[in-house]
């Protein structure tokens, strides 16, 4: 077989599938091949890349074929003054479908993006095309009168007037009889509205889900040709995937930016650190493997409600005495509810004083064992309320952080008692607020198991030992 | 990167991604055969750079950081069950072809500089051919139809005129600067 010559035709899309796993190993097996292959792969790569510019590329070159008119258009960027004015038109600048605009962007609330292909200022048509959103939240208003809000971080892909894809991230779709039929589709799903709103939300950890809150919507999942009929108050949760190992490749070593020389983290992943959250009602069972901790009040839906329990180790601390601390964590995508429904959220951290409530284990804790540590108001002799911090609405998966003279206190009284074998420090994470809508945003933070973020950490600034 | 503020971090990060997208763009269409896999896989990237921006050193190699992230997003791209695949690629020839680029460590503004006016110099018919291909992103049964010709011949001329073009491109490359 020609393996030089089913290089090219492999680029087309020319091969079988038993050509293209030949030439594969035509290719591991011999390194000469392979350079030439990554060769005329790069020249293909590179006409990919530059679809876009072709037409213009070949109209400028026709009066003077030799005339060197290299264009280097952001060259100017290195000034950063010259930013803003890039962060609004950069995504201006390939508008090959200018004539069929489908949508407007109507609201552009606090929005950052992130090499999104359409123009991202409010009020702005959008052509087909892919809106990435790293910050804020937007609302698009459809042809067909469907209105569509992008949470971020998200990637949404204006299809047409009667359908989007949502390829990561949460929307809320608000759809008139006007749009009846409007679909948006994930990798999981295919939603169909019925006149309707609806939210669709999809993360790269966790599921692909679909929540009505007024109306009806048809769900069609993967290859199957059925469709599933939901109405208002149902969720569809639609199956995950279990993470491969190759997802801890980015994992990194050291947890959190130190905020100094004589501060030590401590995270839960250290020594007999634990960290899991219970949900009411119990319906998933113990998550202390899981990869988030989730935290969520809400009077409107009682099984909703959710509470993390942090415990640290402290036992590798150095001795000498704690002079300041500060909880750190990692907010992370839950997949479940919109934050378009949540008010800007406070969170308190309790101590948990209560000798019995500390002793709980990552294999069996649950709700409905957690005693006390769940109650609507957390008594004095069980946890004292150390520290709180706010968490705005929309506001992008960053770190959080809090710290008080209270907690720098708690932890100097747990972590110094002889009384005691190890030093442990057991702390509650609770949402104080409520929301607007049972489908409201659940936060999420990273837990120890999480296989990017960093675990949740105690900073901890010690005076130098004696 | 503590002493950074949010926004400072933003404006820097779409500082290093306004420089290196396309460097990024042209490595994910080097490894993923399917056009529309490819562009869902260069959005997520980019969100995904942005999430872990926090962990990039600053002063280190931005394209050898987006490319790690991009490999590891290709290698664990969780393909639509509704779509069905160009081609299923083996992970190990991936990476090999991954490896392969590294160490060719590219030069990618040079390259496509030099392209470009490579394809200045291309005649009427292959323009046309390069257009309907790469622009219009045609597959070679609708432009054999389009341009009269057969199939083979079609996908003969393409792989000749890119052929043309990596070799005009090395010669430039290798040229003293004029």
């Amino acid at each position: 077989m020609n393996h030089r010559e089913n290089i090219d035709r492999s680029f087309d899309g020319q091969l079988s599938q038993t050509e293209w796993d030949a030439l594969q190993q035509a290719v591991l097996a011999d390194p000469d091949l392979r350079r030439e292959y990554v060769e005329k792969r790069w020249i293909h790569a590179l006409l990919e890349t530059e679809s876009e510019a072709l037409p213009s590329l070949f109209a400028e070159a026709v009066p003077t074929p030799s005339a060197k008119t290299t264009v280097r258009p952001l060259l100017w960027l290195s000034s950063a003054a010259a930013l803003l004015f890039f962060a609004a038109t950069l995504f201006l600048m390939w508008d090959r479908h200018s004539g069929d605009i489908v949508a407007t962007l109507v609201e552009a609330e606090g929005c950052r993006w992130a090499g999104s292909d359409l123009p991202t200022v409010e009020g702005a048509g959008l052509a087909p095309g892919t809106l990435s959103l790293m910050e804020g939240m937007a609302t698009i208003q459809f042809k067909s009168g469907a209105t569509v809000t992008l949470e971020a971080p998200g990637v949404l892909v204006v299809e047409s007037a009667m359908k989007c894809r949502l390829v990561e991230g949460s929307v809320v779709a608000d759809v008139p009889e006007s749009a009846h039929g409007f679909t948006i589709d994930t990798e999981k799903m295919e939603v169909i509205d019925l006149g309707t709103r609806f939210g669709v939300t999809t993360t790269p950890l966790g599921n692909s889900n679909v929540f009505v809150f007024e109306g009806e919507v048809k769900v069609r999942q993967g290859e199957s040709p059925e469709t599933k009929h939901l109405l208002a108050g149902h969720v569809l949760v639609g199956a995950a995937d279990p993470l491969s190992d190759s997802d801890l490749e980015v994992r990194r070593s050291e947890p959190l930016p130190s905020p100094g020389e004589d501060w030590t983290p401590i995270s839960t992943a250290i020594g007999e650190g634990r960290d899991a959250y219970v949900r009411r009602g119990d319906s998933h069972g113990p998550t202390g493997g899981h990869p988030l901790l989730m935290v969520k009040h809400t009077d409107l839906a009682e099984n909703n409600q959710r509470r993390a329990l942090l415990t640290f180790d402290l036992s590798s601390l150095a001795g000498g005495e704690i002079r300041d601390a500060r909880l750190a964590l990692k907010m992370e995508a839950s997949g479940l509810g919109f934050s378009s429904l949540v008010p800007d959220s406070r969170f308190a951290v309790y101590g948990i004083v209560d000798e019995a409530a500390t002793r709980w284990s990552e294999d069996s804790f649950l709700w409905k064992n957690a005693g006390t540590l769940v109650a609507d108001t957390l008594s004095e002799d069980v946890a004292r309320r150390l520290a709180t911090f706010e968490i705005r609405k929309g506001a992008p998966n960053e770190f959080v952080e809090t710290r008080s003279d209270a907690l720098t206190d708690f932890l100097r009284s747990q972590s110094d008692r002889p009384d005691r074998p190890g030093r442990h420090v057991h702390l509650l994470l609770v949402r104080e607020t409520g929301e607007a809508d049972q489908q409201g945003l659940v936060h999420a933070f990273a837990s120890k198991e999480h296989p990017t973020s960093p675990a949740p950490t105690l900073w901890i600034q010690t005076s130098p030992a004696e | 990167m503590a002493d950074t503020s949010p926004d400072q971090a933003a404006e820097n990060y779409l500082i290093l991604l306004n420089e290196h997208e396309k460097s990024l763009a042209a490595y994910v269409y080097a490894l993923v055969s399917d056009r529309h896999e490819a562009e869902d896989i260069i959005q997520s990237c980019k969100l995904t750079m942005w999430k872990q921006f926090d962990r990039f050193e600053p002063g280190s190699h931005f394209v050898a950081w987006a490319r790690r992230i991009a490999l590891h997003q290709i290698l664990n791209y969780r393909r639509s069950a509704k779509r069905k695949p160009l081609y299923s690629t083996d992970p190990a020839f991936l990476e090999a072809v991954a490896a392969e680029i590294d160490h060719e460590s590219d030069h990618y503004s040079a390259r496509s500089e030099a392209l470009q006016e490579c394809l200045k110099k291309l005649p009427e018919n292959q323009r046309r051919l390069i257009l309907l291909r790469y622009y219009e992103d045609h597959d070679i049964t609708s432009i054999a139809r389009e341009t009269d010709r057969t199939e083979a011949a079609v996908y003969k001329l393409l792989s000749r005129v890119r052929a043309s073009l990596n070799e005009c491109v090395t010669t430039r490359l290798n040229a003293p600067a004029t």
